[in-house]
């Protein structure tokens, strides 16, 4: 899980254009959302589609999207579970 | 019409108010390296895409140049910019993303596949409420009686302009210059 972590920091690093920041500046228990790393509406739909392009992963209910992105932690436990690559 | 501030930016020269501005990089990593130097508070900057960072980058050293306080809500500038290129770079990325072998359209390119996204970039950084414009045009002397005609409208609240070209095809082919711009 650990490494699945540091492996998912580093593709919301590339697919979010975070040129200034490093996988260890993002806290993974931290919301991605509101505070956190702040993310908007745009960025969202960049980490669904990261889902589908890396781990084959389409989020078909939008519901769940709420619980999914609660943090990058969060993220990697719905991959580790839903993963079909 | 009174000009009293002008930058130009080509990839490998900045000179503003007629002084060049020593340049080590050159093309957009140029762009990236300006905004270091001279903005650095403005996260946003990284997602936008290199048209974006050209006006952006230009406006920031010309409002420096100017001085004035910033970020005071206005209705009273304009920004109008015009090009010739309309957003053909982004455009080209984001069709990268939608290709049949790899089909996976990318939001944060998609917003940006309209040239006027960098009008209102500018407009939302500097909190300007009023006129914002961009023109599709094939020369930059065709925008100076558009920026006339908008700035003396009789019903218009505008005092002033931010307005000029500001074109690119390339991550490295990329040319502004842009003015501020007084009614009188």
């Amino acid at each position: 899980m650990e490494e699945l972590i540091e492996q998912l920091k580093q593709q919301i690093i590339e697919a979010l254009n975070f040129e200034d920041m490093t996988p260890a500046d993002i806290d993974a228990q931290a919301p991605l959302f509101g505070e956190g790393l702040g993310l908007d509406s745009i960025d969202a739909l960049e980490l669904i589609m990261l889902l589908d392009r890396e781990y084959g992963i389409k989020l078909a209910d939008p519901k769940s999207g709420k619980e999914v992105f609660r943090s990058v932690r969060s993220m990697a436990e719905y991959i580790e579970k839903n993963r079909t690559k | 019409m009174r000009i009293t501030h002008e930058i130009e930016i080509t990839p490998t020269a900045v000179i503003l108010d007629g002084q060049t501005l020593t340049q080590t990089e050159t093309g957009e990593k140029m762009l990236i390296g300006l905004y270091r130097q001279h903005a650095n508070d403005y996260p946003k900057f990284f997602k936008m895409d290199t048209l974006c960072r050209l006006g952006f980058i230009a406006t920031e050293l010309l409002l420096q140049a100017e001085g004035a306080e910033r970020f005071v809500p206005t209705e009273d500038r304009a920004v109008i910019l015009a090009n010739r290129n309309a957003s053909i770079k982004n455009d080209k990325d984001y069709l990268k993303t939608i290709s049949e072998q790899d089909y996976y359209p990318s939001p944060a390119l998609f917003v940006y596949t309209l040239p006027n996204i960098v009008t209102g970039e500018i407009a939302i950084r500097n909190k300007y409420m009023g006129e914002t414009a961009f023109y599709i045009l094939d020369t930059p002397d065709q925008l100076m009686p558009i920026v006339e005609t908008t700035l003396n409208t009789p019903y218009s609240t505008l005092n002033s302009a931010i307005a000029g070209w500001c074109d690119c095809s390339d991550a490295n082919t990329f040319y502004a210059k842009i003015q501020i711009i007084w009614k009188n």
